[in-house]
């Protein structure tokens, strides 16, 4: 099936293009099957910005010679092409969904020549007898690719084309402005260089915040603002403390809080106080002046005590106050 | 020893005949460095219709006024209140006693106030400023379920307009 269709197809085109077949053959399968994707990929894209952008180039545009419904035919042309063959085929009548990821490649390989004649002008012959030439080359390749290849081939593309749906989105939004033809011209460029197109956009740091940002990249913000938030909650638990022990004196008793008191937190409540206060109210009713609950040390104040030594530093302080008195 | 002294402690309280020695120095230091600052705060930011100030000489001894709140039987009145801070002040709560006469359910014949936060609700991080605020509240809002003139709490639940007519002819008659 494949055959014939290539057969069939790439026979007008087949001799124009014997160049760029000899360039295909070199290209070697992975990248094939990336730009395979890649071109599935850029095709949608392209197809969107036909439909959009088509109108305004067409008036401005000098190469394309014919009226602008000859245009619009060539504008539509790669995309039909690219958007497989299926498109394409059916229109040459022939074979079936099979013959379509061939014929996405050949796109691919052949797009640099269908773009070169569609500025010409040549039309839908040209843009054919790409489509054709590819798929004979294809048609050999495919044949050889094992398994293996592929499945590595198409997890890369696929995270490729990913990254490169949103660039191109992005470009695409970028340059809405510019007459769509220079689109194509860039696109045939890329789709020549191979694997090497994909440095430009890929080099492009993404900000954080980009809104085009693919979500398969690492989350920089995270990365970057882990460090950055460590330190800001030492920073606000420093300041909550501070916050909360608020005039470095006692809140009862208004004496200054010493080291010993400032780092005295005799509640969970948060409620500071100095030492003295504290032990004035443990002999009281116990119970913490800022949310009235009985500290948790009264239990614990009679062990205390008993070997107050052997105790943490907390307990050990309030109870050596209270042993002391 | 320690036994004792923890003993001694819980049942003496403040300053009992042993247990002299510190906590009652430092409690009456404490109370009057408190008072001081509580004076200077009030000084600073007064709570809106109250005023408070030592009365002479004696920064144990306060006298405060409130101005009865617009929308009250109080309004237009002007009471004076007591306030007397024991020598342990933060730790035991101020007393308040009105001595301007008030038809008040929550204010005895004598001025003495109930409320929860002077006695029982007290707690050492309040303040008299709060505490004004607190008496104040209650000319807006008198707690009849609680009072200590039960029959004006019962003139209150059942005739309230009689009782702010009351309460209105008091304020007239003592409070200006």
């Amino acid at each position: 099936m494949v055959t014939d269709s290539t057969t069939n197809a790439s026979i007008p085109m087949a001799a124009s293009n014997s160049k760029d077949f000899a360039k295909k053959k070199r290209v070697n399968r992975s990248a094939k099957l990336k730009q395979c994707k890649l071109d599935a990929r850029r095709e949608q894209w392209l197809s969107q910005v036909k439909n959009k952008g088509g109108f305004g180039d067409s008036s401005g545009h000098p190469p394309c010679s014919e009226s602008q419904s000859s245009m619009e035919n060539l504008e539509v042309k790669p995309r039909g092409e690219k958007e497989g063959g299926s498109i394409y085929h059916h229109y040459s009548d022939s074979d079936s969904a099979s013959n379509s990821p061939t014929s996405h490649t050949s796109s691919v390989l052949g797009s640099s020549n269908v773009s070169g004649t569609i500025f010409t002008g040549s039309g839908g012959s040209s843009s054919s007898s790409g489509g054709s030439c590819s798929g004979s080359v294809t048609g050999e390749d495919e044949d050889d690719d094992g398994c293996l290849d592929d499945w590595e081939a198409v997890a890369d593309a696929l995270a490729v084309t990913n990254k490169k749906q949103e660039q191109d989105k992005h470009s695409f939004d970028n340059q809405s402005v510019v007459p769509s033809v220079s689109l194509p011209e860039l696109k045939p460029e890329e789709r020549v260089e191979g694997n090497v197109q994909k440095g430009p956009p890929n080099c492009r740091a993404w900000k954080p915040d980009d809104a085009f940002r693919p979500q398969t990249l690492p989350n920089l913000s995270k990365q970057l603002s882990f460090p950055m938030k460590s330190g800001r909650q030492y920073g606000c638990a420093w300041g909550c403390k501070n916050v909360v022990s608020v005039p470095t004196t006692c809140p009862i008793c208004c004496e200054d809080l010493d080291y010993t008191d400032s780092r005295f937190l005799p509640c969970s409540c948060g409620f500071r106080l100095c030492l003295f206060c504290h032990k004035r109210i443990l002999e009281d009713d116990g119970r913490c002046p800022g949310c009235r609950k009985q500290y948790d040390y009264e239990p614990i104040k009679g062990e205390a005590t008993i070997d107050g030594g052997s105790l943490t530093f907390k307990l050990g302080r309030s109870c050596s106050m209270i042993t002391r008195s | 020893m320690s036994t004792m002294n923890s003993g001694g402690m819980s049942a003496g309280g403040v300053s009992s005949r042993g247990g002299r020695s510190w906590p009652s120095t430092t409690s009456v230091s404490s109370s009057g460095k408190r008072i001081q600052k509580e004076m200077a705060d009030l000084n600073m930011d007064p709570p809106s219709d109250c005023s408070a100030g030592p009365k002479g000489d004696n920064l144990y001894h306060w006298v405060a006024t409130i101005i009865g709140p617009p929308g009250t039987p109080y309004q237009g009145g002007m009471f004076f209140l007591d306030i007397t801070f024991p020598s342990d002040y933060p730790f035991k709560p101020p007393k308040v006693v009105f001595k301007t006469r008030i038809y008040h359910c929550n204010v005895d014949s004598t001025g003495t106030v109930s409320l929860d936060i002077l006695k029982d609700g007290w707690s050492p991080a309040l303040t008299i400023s709060k505490v004004l605020l607190a008496v104040r509240s209650i000319f807006t809002t008198p707690d009849p379920y609680n009072p200590v003139v039960p029959v004006i709490s019962r003139l209150y639940l059942a005739d309230r307009a009689k009782h702010d007519e009351l309460a209105a002819e008091w304020t007239l008659r003592f409070a200006r």
